[in-house]
């Protein structure tokens, strides 16, 4: 038996293109460190993910990794577990990769609920493209040329909309808290069905402010809430600052096992025949 | 708890502490040597280096079949190692002074640590193996404070930058 | 009898039952060895719109739709204009109706026959229905056995209550005892062992047969059908259909699935196309096999979903990003949706490149009864050896590399569609960048593809050239002509991209003029071929856009007046 891997194991070695001071260095150590802690084998887990700054993640640890186009790592996620469930499925993205571009699936993924975990890097601004305001950015944050009055939108709730769509598992991270990502992230894994990781993720570039985030952030003292009604009424309510493993009530996993009588070619052939 | 299973868990926690701080600081060299901040990568580089001298020396007094084996958020501190920089805390232009608040800041957290366990612990061996750790620390804190005397201020443009920030995709 | 076989159209409003009416009569036949084809025309409505049958029996498989019936059975006329183009009679036609008073003045057949199908029908049973009533008449006209059409019709209403199965019986034995002088098809004397199958389901087919295992799509006009068959038996051969929230996820699915090793599908139509190609692209450029069927239908935008038309090649050629080579292919007949879907899908594996297949309405949605259809077998899988290093995009003399998939041990790598260099790591260099593409290009520039990737016909200076679901109509004008003493040859092409420019140009050796012929109004196998051969040959353009499908007599016109001296 070999040694246990440690983190590092979990590492391509490839250096991030991230800005330091970046969220994200946070999400890749938790990566790592779970990964580690539920020593999981490399050659079996898959790492998935969109367009954008988050998106770059996969290439920056040791497994296999699919860096696709924006906004649909979910539906490539889906298709591999589905197709190979014996596989780990982690796919992982920014806020306007998941919430704009690929809103969509995000609304299908909570409902269809494949085993895989998603991890969403929110830093309210679209990084890669020079800070545009994206679904997550406050009404009035002013600071982008493309939208010089602030972009006039209410938020995007991630927790709320999850919630409604059927997401079983939710939770909320913070880029200050490596180790409680990595926490919620093994949970995150081991949950048997879609499970969904928010983590504010800072942009010191382009959302210096963020940085008061850690002033803000507080973990949710509460055990997860397994009432949906009750969690709808904290989504709505809550500033979104409240971090832990927010609500939690299982669901069996998409596909359903139907019991179903094999057929070969020969016997499909048949059906075609005169 | 026993006197040898107290300092098996101190030992764990020390390994712990002192291998997040090496790490992070040669993952925050990494980065500011990528975004071509060499002075600030070249402090952590040699941030790293104290680290992985007192790592050898933690590793020294302990046998690593004996140590607990946690998953990193099982630690008895609240968020990360108290010697790891946050990765939130650097900046591209952060200059030199800078970098040595926030050594200066690991170090005074990590003496408090080994400080706060010597005199929580019932088991003397433990105790005096902490205070020693709290001294080192301590230091430590003291070269960096005497070298941060002797730089100038950050200049309250450091972080300006007359170029606009570039998109990558 | 026309030339070509006979034909019959069948038509009634919503609950009237032509459809069925078609169907089995067209099995029934089958069984009794004939050859022939069924399309379905319909108006707008979900249900209760009218719908007409429309058949051609013949004893040979080169099925076009009929130009001119032989026999109309209207089982009322309740808007029966919309029928106008498709619907036209010869001018010996016989007409069985109920009314011939209401029968619109576009109708101008020879021979009105009276037949009164809610009397008669009603007198056969309390729950008499026309349909069967006629199914019994035309059944008798066919000379099939009365049993056979009554056996058919148990299968079909299997789970129906005992009393509508038993009017069906009592409305076919009422019409079979009907005496009327109607045209009759030459007797069926086809090969045994025929398959009856619509393109959609031969394309299906051929892509399980081929090894898919996993499919994600998203319902549209008219590739559900397709769908909708495949998916109980995909899941009886162990593997997984997904019906995916849109496009973008569908063939983003399919490439999830082809990364982890499970060969992969969808089918669409043209939007579907479009909203699809950013991430054909993404397949392009991560190297991941990916089978798409394109049953085109009338374009653009909503278009004619249910009407046919081949106006997707330019954007099944050209419609991806960047130098984006991947495979074009287009199956030639509904027996041909088997072969074409599974060399497609053999070859997206071989090639690791997307394929996208265009069948279109007529074929993916009439049913033809087919001799055995040849199948696709895959040429030994090439094995691309690895050494130590494992890298996923080496660039190698085939250009094709070794792809992991996940679970192989220590060969780890990232998928991505940012350009990258060989071991997968993202790469803005030059070099990297034009040896990826380089790759990319070679992989299916070397390929041998050997001999199907047309169907070549007939000598003579004059060609017909044509792709996809023209082929029927090129093959019967070309026979037409050469019976005429003019000699045709036909170049029926499978395989549009990569165009084997080479075998095209001899496959027209010493031809001193070529006419291309395809469904669309842009006229886009034209051009793609004018671009891609020189101009050694003098090509000419015939193009007509659906609804109606092409057929051979306005080809022998075009050609007739246009072409020959």
């Amino acid at each position: 038996m070999n040694a246990p891997l440690k983190p590092k194991d979990y590492k391509s070695g490839i250096k991030p293109i991230w800005c330091p001071g970046c969220g994200h260095y946070s999400v890749l150590n938790a990566v790592a460190k779970a990964m580690a802690a539920l020593e999981l084998s490399r050659d079996d887990t898959v790492l998935v993910s969109g367009i954008g700054c988050s998106s770059r993640l996969p290439a920056y640890t040791d497994s296999y990794g699919f860096h696709g186009v924006h906004g649909r790592g979910l539906a490539v996620a889906q298709g591999l577990k589905v197709a190979r469930p014996d596989l780990t499925v982690i796919t992982l993205g920014g806020d306007g990769d998941g919430f704009s571009i690929g809103g969509n699936h995000f609304l299908h993924a909570c409902r269809r609920n494949v085993d895989i975990t998603y991890i969403v890097m929110d830093n309210e601004v679209y990084g890669m493209t020079k800070g545009q305001a994206s679904p997550t950015t406050p009404i009035d944050w002013d600071s982008s040329k493309l939208t010089p009055h602030g972009p006039g939108v209410r938020p995007f709730k991630p927790a709320a909309v999850a919630l409604a769509t059927g997401a079983p598992w939710i939770a909320r991270g913070y880029s200050g808290n490596p180790n409680q990502i990595a926490r919620l992230l093994s949970e995150a894994i081991q949950h048997k069905g879609f499970s969904f990781l928010h983590v504010l993720s800072q942009c010191i570039t382009y959302c210096p402010e963020q940085t008061d985030w850690k002033a803000i952030v507080h973990e949710r003292e509460a055990e997860p809430l397994t009432d949906a009604s009750e969690a709808a009424a904290l989504f709505f309510a809550e500033s979104g600052f409240e971090t832990g493993l927010l609500y939690h009530q299982p669901r069996a996993p998409w596909p359903p096992q139907h019991e179903q009588q094999p057929a070969s070619l020969d016997d499909i052939a048949e059906r075609l025949r005169v | 708890m026993t006197g040898s299973a107290e300092l098996q868990r101190f030992l764990a926690h020390a390994v712990e502490l002192e291998e997040e701080a090496m790490t992070r600081y040669q993952e925050l060299a990494e980065a500011l040597r990528a975004h071509n901040n060499l002075m600030v990568a070249e402090f952590f580089e040699s941030m790293a280096e104290e680290a992985a001298k007192h790592l050898a020396e933690v590793r020294e007094a302990a046998t690593d079949d004996a140590l607990p084996r946690l998953a990193p958020w099982e630690f008895d501190w609240p968020a990360e190692a108290p010697e790891s920089a946050s990765y939130e805390a650097v900046h591209y232009r952060m200059d030199l002074r800078q970098a040595l608040e926030l050594a200066l800041a690991n170090e005074r957290s990590a003496g408090a640590f080994y400080a706060e366990f010597a005199a929580a612990t019932d088991d003397e061996a433990t105790a005096r193996l902490a205070a020693s750790y709290a001294d080192e620390e301590a230091e430590h804190a003291r070269r960096l404070q005497e070298r941060l005397n002797e730089l100038p201020p950050t200049s309250p443009s450091q972080f300006e930058d007359d170029d606009p920030a570039h998109s990558p995709e | 009898m026309t030339r070509d076989g006979l034909s019959i159209a069948i038509t009634g409003a919503g609950g009237a039952g032509a459809i069925s009416c078609g169907e089995m009569l067209l099995r029934a036949w089958a069984a009794a060895g004939g050859r022939g084809l069924l399309r379905k025309a319909f108006g707008p409505q979900i249900r209760g719109g009218e719908a007409a049958a429309l058949l051609t029996l013949t004893d040979s498989e080169d099925y076009t739709a009929a130009t001119h019936y032989d026999l109309l059975l209207a089982l009322d006329w309740l808007n029966f204009e919309r029928f106008e183009d498709e619907i036209r009679l010869a001018d010996h036609a016989a007409v069985v109706c109920e009314s011939p008073g209401d029968a619109p003045e576009f109708i101008k057949a020879a021979r009105f026959q009276d037949v009164a199908f809610k009397q008669l029908a009603a007198d056969s049973h309390p729950e008499g229905r026309s349909n069967m009533l006629a199914l019994g008449l035309l059944g008798r006209a066919l000379e099939l056995p009365v049993e056979s059409l009554c056996e058919l019709a148990e299968q079909r209403l299997a789970s129906r209550p005992q009393a509508y199965r038993d009017a069906a019986r009592a409305g076919i034995e009422a019409g079979f005892e009907l005496e009327l002088s109607l045209p009759r098809p030459a007797p069926a004397r086809g090969e045994p062992g025929a398959w009856c199958m619509s393109g959609n389901q031969a394309a299906a087919y051929g892509a399980l047969d081929a090894g898919i295992r996993f499919v994600a799509a998203y319902p549209i006009t008219p590739a559900s059908d397709l769908l909708e068959w495949m998916a109980g038996p995909l899941e009886q051969l162990g593997g997984h259909l997904v019906q995916a929230e849109d496009e973008l996820a569908a063939i983003n699915m399919a490439l999830g699935a082809s990364f982890g090793g499970v060969p992969a599908f969808t089918a669409t139509s043209g939007p579907g196309l479009a909203l699809m190609s950013e991430s054909i692209g993404l397949a392009v450029a991560s190297e991941t096999p990916v089978c798409i069927v394109n049953v085109q239908r009338g374009g653009p935008s909503t278009g004619i979903p249910t009407k046919s038309e081949q106006s997707d090649l330019d954007i099944a050629l050209h419609g991806l990003h960047g130098d984006a080579p991947h495979l074009v292919l287009a199956p030639l007949d509904i027996g041909d949706c088997v072969f074409t879907t599974g060399w497609a899908v053999h070859l997206a594996a071989a090639l690791q490149t997307p394929a996208i297949v265009l069948s279109d309405q007529f074929l993916g949605q009439s049913t033809a009864v087919v001799s055995e259809p040849r199948r696709h077998r895959a040429e030994p899988g090439q094995v691309v050896a690895s050494d130590g290093d494992y890298l996923r995009y080496r660039l190698t003399a085939s250009g094709v590399s070794a792809m992991a998939v996940p679970g192989d041990s220590d060969r780890r790598f990232t998928a991505d569609g940012l350009e990258h260099n060989e071991r997968g790591t993202p790469s803005a260099s030059q070099t990297d960048h034009q040896q990826q593409l380089d790759k990319r290009r070679h992989k299916l520039d070397a390929h041998e593809f050997g001999e199907d990737w047309a169907e070549v016909a007939g000598e003579g200076e004059l060609a017909l050239l044509c792709f996809g679901s023209s082929a029927a109509a090129v093959r019967a004008a070309a026979a037409r002509l050469a019976r005429s003493g003019t000699a045709v040859r036909s170049v029926a092409i499978r395989l549009l991209a990569p165009l084997p420019v080479a075998e095209l140009h001899d496959a027209l050796e010493g031809c001193s003029r070529a006419l291309v012929v395809e469904q669309n109004h842009s006229a886009q196998l034209f051009h793609y071929l004018r671009s891609q051969m020189g101009v050694d040959v003098p090509l000419r353009s015939y193009a007509r856009p659906g609804p109606v499908p092409l057929n051979p007599d306005e080809l022998c016109e075009f050609i007739n007046q246009e072409m020959l001296p």
